[in-house]
């Protein structure tokens, strides 16, 4: 049918497809024809309307929404225990795929945890205070305080990190220039339930996994880092 | 991180964004892309360093998709007006919310071969030899369907 293969020719002109000949041949035609011009423009027009509906999508990872924690934890659960019938040799620092996927599942959970709608855009917006900001500035890890550090390490970018565990609050922070800011954030102790107690600390575990750069800090290690404010 | 763990981070949001242009609503998208992510990574072993990551990702997507929707019916006829702002995402999210879910229930009439092409095309931005590829098909069947499925979105949302 003539006519379909045109509006191929039109469509794919449109699409950037046609070598620089073609694509003057098409053009020539189109505007010597009303008819096609407007064909072509309404092709032109969806074309930038789908852009502009779905182009955004690309542009906003952090909305990518968390799967129902419950099911998702039992998931990680059963692939746990699928790992320890297989009997496999722990390894450290090293994620099977299996894990790999639950560090994904587990940055989601932490955004919901922290409310998408909570947290503004600002460069500081996940900058910490109070409390644990105290606790990450002086306590060794294993110390008992509101607030527990459980372990300390240089991140990829060289900065100090460390996980903590608050009471509403938990995750990983790293020291910048400002502060500590928060890189992962889950539950803390007081908002736990019985789904959390499979799951969370492996997704914490994960999520250091995947930004730590080397070994943790030993206890003289993080007191070295201590004197030097963690910078 | 390794190597495809790297190149996946990156390249989630564009997967995400396709799971868009082939699911019927942003829930079953995210859902996709969740599930596409974790097979990615399950499968990683299958992917060879040096050939196109993201052609592969875009096709382990359409496959799992493939699969979660083989056996469900999907509406026909016209779209309905009124369908449109009606249980897309949830109330007060923006504007640009609504005329997504809106494109979403046009592709969602196409026939999936079209779908995808279109998807890939149309929304992902892909060249048609890229996006035969990741189909598996000859550029002539990709430019085809991809045709007959413009025209059935121009008819759809024009009406």
């Amino acid at each position: 049918m003539a006519e379909t293969i045109d509006e191929a020719r039109i469509i794919a002109w449109i699409d950037g497809e046609l070598d620089p000949e073609e694509a003057a041949e098409v053009a020539a035609r189109v505007a010597g024809d009303p008819a096609l011009t407007a064909l072509a423009e309404r092709h032109r027009q969806m074309r930038l309307r789908f852009a502009a509906a779905f182009g955004p999508i690309a542009e906003r990872p952090a909305e990518l929404r968390p799967p129902a924690p419950v099911i998702s934890l039992a998931a990680v659960r059963a692939e746990r225990e699928e790992k320890r019938k297989a009997a496999a040799p722990p390894k450290r620092w090293a994620w099977p795929g299996a894990i790999a996927a639950s560090l994904l599942l587990g940055l989601l959970v932490g955004q919901q945890a922290l409310g998408p709608r909570a947290v503004s855009d600002r460069p500081n917006a996940l900058a910490l205070d109070g409390t644990i900001a105290a606790a990450l500035d002086g306590q060794l890890s294993g110390d008992a305080g509101p607030v527990r550090v459980a372990l300390s390490f240089r991140d990829k970018q060289g900065d100090y990190c460390r996980s903590f565990a608050g009471r509403s609050l938990s995750g990983v922070a790293c020291r910048d220039k400002d502060g500590w800011t928060l890189r992962y954030g889950g539950q803390g102790a007081a908002a736990t339930g019985d789904y959390r107690m499979a799951g969370a600390d492996e997704a914490l575990a994960t999520a250091v996994g995947g930004m730590i750069a080397g070994e943790p800090l030993d206890r003289a290690g993080e007191a070295a880092a201590r004197r030097k404010n963690w910078r | 991180m390794d190597d495809v763990e790297r190149r996946l981070a990156s390249h989630l949001p564009r997967l995400r964004r396709f799971a868009h242009g082939l699911a019927r609503n942003t829930a079953d998208a995210d859902d996709l892309a969740q599930a596409s992510a974790e097979r990615i990574l399950k499968a990683r072993d299958t992917w060879q360093p040096g050939t196109n990551f993201e052609a592969w990702a875009y096709r382990v997507m359409r496959n799992l998709w493939i699969d979660m929707t083989r056996s469900r019916k999907r509406t026909d006829g016209p779209l309905a007006p009124e369908e449109l702002g009606h249980g897309v995402g949830v109330a007060g999210e923006a504007e640009s919310n609504v005329e997504l879910g809106y494109l979403m229930r046009a592709m969602d009439r196409l026939p999936d071969e079209q779908r995808e092409a279109c998807a890939l095309v149309l929304i992902e931005g892909l060249a048609y030899r890229e996006a035969a590829d990741v189909l598996e098909v000859p550029i002539g069947t990709l430019t085809s369907r991809l045709v007959r499925g413009r025209q059935a979105l121009m008819a759809m949302l024009e009406e």
